[in-house]
């Protein structure tokens, strides 16, 4: 259907940040954009506007950049506006509600993507990768998608089918022209060739973990014993603004959940029930709910009370806690009795805090990232490529294909059963790259072959 | 033969088929086979069929492909064991989908047979003529003029005419008009067919030089010899011997001998350095590399300079001396293709180990010719600009006997549908390699004279040459290619077929599953002494079926997987440009192919996955 409506959207993520960005597709941006400003004049396409945000009733809101891109010039193809405000929530949520005043309607999920893809703005490659970017909520993943928009990830995924045609044509060289004067077929080398692939292939499908790191937020849960200062460090690290934080819908209220972020990571934080081994039966329930969070958490905040003597926690949790996952937090180190608690899990990173005073935290969050990035960094290294879940399941399957023909290879099977294989993992390729034409196998194969009568 | 050569606006023909190649042939006898009350011109009938270039049929996916013509009723495969003077099954060593046969065919007695063939024929009548012109009528085709002065009118036109449209050959940089050494050239039709918005384009090929065989020194050569045991192409397990005869029998309607017997063989030997240095020494005299020839000659079969250029670091190239017939000693070099000048030519035979006292008879040449690029026709091979003309062969931008043959069967087989309303033959892309061929050709086109490739089908498993006849047997019931003893036949064959392949994955010895013992050991060894004495077709295929059950399975869901696609018929008149949301590059291909189904359309280069889902959406939501 043809957008007759305007459409607005918030596309950073909800909560403090230092520049948000809101925009807006449709018709009504070409008199929006002036409006808005408080000018007479219409806006130049392309040129970023600085101004006060004007309200349908004249009162300001906030200084914001504003930039008009024209129909057919734009994201969506339609008329768009982009305006970037600070990243306050309730000067966001001013903006917002004045838009809709003025009778622009709140984008469905993903419906600028969708207007574009609609408009022939983009391909589905493109498409998916922008659905990406609307989800991206930190400033890293926005990086990404916009680098695989650029095509990094289609160049990388390009340069792995053109090995794999290589390896083809070698394969085909010999089932279509017996007859030729072919150089003695080589067998151990396209072995080696495809084991190379493979390996290529599973560090890109690798990078998947990093990027739902990056996409869904790292899930951090806060464990400790009861009374020992979580809701205190939630408190401190979200704000007291409690509206940004909520129930995870679909689970009961045995936890609460918030996101943040910290430095460049966007972080899901999980409040968890107290721990502590031999509780009475209410309480294991709770402790059995953490464990399973504790199962999918990316990263832990240990938090212990420095005036309590050393937790008792359960051993099934202690066994997952090391360094590249784990902070300790020494709380409630304003208090007299406090000591020093270096001696519990010495192999982990402490951080002394008190929670309740916002003591320690710039500390903590710089050691919070330092340690994201250490784990995340074998991850990074392929390129800075990240693959989203579509292009992560298509490479599976063509590492299983290859793994098939690999075998094969080796078990001295039918040529012809080997490339099935190959065939069937250059289609799988082809689902993230795009179709690859035989064409370009037979190219491949008359450029290293000399064929002919 | 018919009543009597009907011409004139008042005499009617069915079908008319210019030109007596490949092409022509199979188009003519396939029409008349129907039914339909065809004519075929040629521009000479000493040359119908004629093997132009390599005396030789089959080999890979093209052997494969005459067996299909078979299957389909078409007269190839048995004209080629028939005369075959050499046969070799390619790939013994590999599996049964890839293994082809090829045969090394008596050139003249190919030609006497095939046109005996079309004489025998009922519903067909020949006529030598050059066809000098299309006429239309309300932007279709109803006959053609030729060089007498005579018009034949037809309610459809097939136009076989190979490389003769505007043939131009180089020897050097002599150049001379004709599709064929000895042969003309046609120009008229080329100017018809720009009349009717049909383009045109140039392609080149090229054939290598022919030598007197007591000119060969055979001592320094090494010998190939055929098959013992022939592989043929025909399938004669299910047709009856009357079908078959040897042109020194001609009316007999029986063979009289057995093709296979007295074999003759090929010999092998290679260039020297001498030859590269001739090659060097005289580049500048090819046409190809000087300038003159600029169309586009095929990568799969390069001229001798081309390889020397492009493969600097091979010393030397594999030359097959193969002989053109029992009663002739002229001999064809595969693998010497050359446009340089005579004297050089005879410079690098002369360099050649065997052939230090060569004898040269026919020099080789590249020729240029005018092709129809066959993105404008439909899967059924009629022209989408004018109604009622269908184009096969060369002329689409093939090259080989077999791709002629086969899209010249299609195109006769459609042209009588057309007129009868019937539904017309499209293979589908996972049946054979004829519907491989013909929707590339049309869904993508072709730069270079296009070959087939078996790794062109993307589903080559299922094409093992044995079971052609099978995977075609529905087409060739329903549209009543075959006589109906021959169908009841291979319906039978197929039965035993299905019921031993379920008894194999049914029964134990010794606890053992047959069919796993078959698997296990990829031999008939675990076979039960009754399914030995079946015959050998049903056994191989039999085999094949349970020996590789796990890949042929994995094709069959691979097909299922598209065939919701290929289902969605489009209508020929969809307007591109109304369908929102689809990108003005790939409305604009989308409008110049009219892909017959989503299927099609997602095969076309340049229209990607998007498109096809907004399509899908679009034809949904009409």
């Amino acid at each position: 259907m043809p957008a007759t409506d305007t459409i607005v959207a918030l596309s950073t993520p909800a909560g403090e940040s230092a520049v948000a960005l809101i925009r807006l597709s449709g018709p009504d941006c070409v008199e929006l954009g002036p409006a808005l400003l408080g000018r007479n004049d219409s806006l130049e396409p392309r040129r970023a506007y600085y101004g006060q945000y004007h309200k349908q009733n004249g009162e300001t809101v906030d200084s914001c950049l504003m930039t008009y891109f024209a129909e057919g010039h734009s994201f969506t193809g339609a008329a768009m506006l982009e305006i970037a405000p600070h990243g306050n929530p309730l000067i966001i949520q001013l903006i917002l509600e004045d838009l809709l005043a003025r009778g622009c309607r709140a984008a469905d999920p993903g419906e600028f993507t969708r207007t574009a893809f609609l408009n022939g703005r983009m391909d589905l490659t493109q498409a998916e990768a922008v659905a990406d970017l609307i989800h991206a909520r930190s400033e890293r993943s926005l990086e990404l998608a916009r680098r695989q928009l650029h095509g990094s990830v289609g160049r990388k995924m390009s340069a792995l089918t053109d090995q794999l045609l290589q390896i083809m044509a070698h394969l085909e060289a010999y089932i279509d022209f017996p007859e030729e004067d072919l150089p003695p077929e080589d067998e151990a080398g396209p072995a080696l060739d495809l084991k190379d692939l493979i390996q290529e292939l599973e560090a890109l499908i690798e990078t998947r973990q990093y990027a739902a790191l990056l996409h869904e937020g790292v899930k951090t849960l806060i464990v400790g014993e009861p009374n020992v200062g979580k809701s205190s460090l939630i408190n401190a690290l979200v704000g007291t603004d409690r509206a940004i934080v909520s129930d995870r819908p679909g689970t009961t209220r045995d936890y609460l959940s918030a996101f943040i972020m910290v430095g460049t990571w966007r972080i899901e934080i999980l409040d968890t029930a107290g721990l502590h081994t031999g509780a009475e039966d209410l309480e294991s329930i709770g402790i059995e709910r953490t464990m399973e969070q504790a199962e999918t958490a990316d990263f832990f905040l240990l938090v212990l009370d420095t005036t309590a003597p050393s937790p008792a926690l359960p051993p099934d949790l202690l066994a997952k806690l090391i360094p590249e996952n784990t902070l300790v937090l020494e709380n409630k180190t304003d208090l007299p009795e406090s000591r020093d608690c270096t001696s519990f899990r010495p192999d982990l990173k402490h951080c002394r805090i008190a929670a309740k005073h916002g003591t320690g935290l710039p500390e903590l969050k710089t050691a919070w990232v330092a340690a994201l990035d250490a784990q995340t960094a074998p991850l990074q290294a392929v390129d800075g490529l990240v693959l989203n879940a579509r292009h992560a399941a298509a490479l599976t399957i063509a590492v299983q294909a290859l793994e098939g023909a690999l075998q094969k290879m080796k078990d001295a099977e039918l040529s012809e059963l080997i490339a099935a294989d190959l065939r069937q993992a250059v289609d799988a390729l082809g689902d993230v790259v795009g179709r690859v034409d035989n064409e370009r196998m037979l190219d491949r194969l008359f450029k290293d072959f000399c064929i002919g009568k | 033969m018919s009543g009597g050569l009907k011409h004139g606006p008042d005499q009617v023909y069915d079908v008319i088929v210019c030109g007596a190649g490949h092409a022509g042939c199979e188009a003519a006898l396939a029409a008349a086979r129907l039914g339909a009350d065809t004519l075929v011109l040629t521009g000479n009938l000493d040359t119908i069929a004629q093997m132009s270039c390599n005396p030789a049929i089959g080999g890979q996916a093209k052997g494969h492909m005459v067996r299909e013509i078979d299957a389909l009723g078409g007269a190839m495969a048995v004209n080629t064991d028939t005369t075959a003077i050499q046969f070799r099954l390619l790939n013994a060593s590999k599996g049964p989908a890839v293994q082809a046969p090829r045969a090394q065919c008596d050139k003249k007695a190919y030609q006497y047979r095939m046109k005996h063939v079309l004489e025998l024929q009922d519903n067909l009548d020949i006529f030598q003529a050059m066809v000098q012109g299309l006429i239309f009528k309300d932007g279709r085709v109803i006959g053609v003029r030729t060089n007498l002065e005579v018009e034949f009118y037809a309610k459809t036109v097939i136009v076989t005419t190979g490389t003769f449209l505007r043939g131009l050959m180089h020897v050097g940089q002599n150049k001379n008009e004709g599709g064929r050494m000895g042969d003309f050239s046609v120009q008229g039709l080329s100017g018809s067919f720009l009349e009717a918005g049909i383009e045109l384009e140039r392609l080149k090929t090229g054939t290598p030089a022919r030598i007197l065989g007591s000119s060969i020194d055979f001592s320094a050569l090494e010998e190939q010899e055929g098959d013992p045991e022939p592989t043929l192409f025909g399938f004669y397990d299910t047709r009856e011997e009357t079908d078959l005869f040897h042109v020194e029998h001609p009316g007999q309607r029986k063979l009289g001998w057995t093709p296979g017997k007295d074999q003759v063989s090929c010999w092998v030997t290679y260039t020297s350095a001498a030859t590269r240095e001739i090659v060097d020494a005289n580049l500048h005299l090819s046409p190809m590399y000087s300038g003159v020839i600029e169309s586009r000659g095929p990568r799969y079969c390069p001229s001798i300079e081309d390889k020397f250029v492009r493969f600097a670091d091979k010393d030397r190239h594999l030359l097959f001396l193969e002989p053109e017939g029992r009663n002739t000693n002229e001999w064809y070099i595969n693998g010497m293709s050359t446009s340089l000048p005579f004297e050089v030519q005879l410079k690098m035979l002369q360099s050649v180990p065997g052939l230090e006292a060569v004898h040269m008879l026919r020099p080789a040449y590249a020729v240029e010719y005018d092709f129809a690029p066959p993105t404008q026709l439909h899967a059924t091979l009629e022209s989408k600009k004018v109604e009622s003309l269908f184009f096969a062969g060369q002329i689409n931008g093939t090259s080989g006997y077999e791709e002629a043959a086969g899209q010249g069967l299609v195109a006769g087989v459609n042209a009588v549908q057309k007129i009868r309303g019937g539904a017309p033959l499209v293979l589908q892309r996972h049946e054979a390699y004829l519907g491989v061929l013909i929707d590339d050709l049309v869904t993508k086109g072709t730069q270079e004279p296009y070959r087939m490739f078996s790794s062109r089908a993307e589903h080559r498993l299922l094409f093992n040459h044995g079971s052609a006849e099978l995977r075609l047997q529905k087409h060739a019931e329903s549209l009543q290619l075959l006589d109906k003893q021959r169908i009841a036949k291979i319906k039978d064959k197929s039965g035993r077929i299905d019921t031993w392949v379920e008894t194999l994955e049914r029964e134990r010895v010794g606890g053992q599953l047959l069919a796993d013992a078959v698997r296990r050991e990829r031999t008939q060894a675990a076979f039960p002494e009754a399914l030995m004495q079946e015959s050998t077709a049903v056994r191989e295929e039999v085999f094949y079926r349970v020996a590789f059950r796990g890949y042929l399975e994995r094709e069959a869901k691979q097909i299922e997987k598209l065939r919701h696609i290929d289902k969605v018929r489009i209508p020929d008149d969809l307007d591109y440009r109304a369908v929102r949301g689809l990108r003005n590059e790939s409305a604009e291909k989308l409008a110049a192919i009219q892909p017959r189904t989503l299927g099609q359309a997602s095969r076309i280069s340049g229209v990607n996955p998007a498109d096809i889902s907004i399509l899908m959406v679009y034809l949904e939501s009409r």
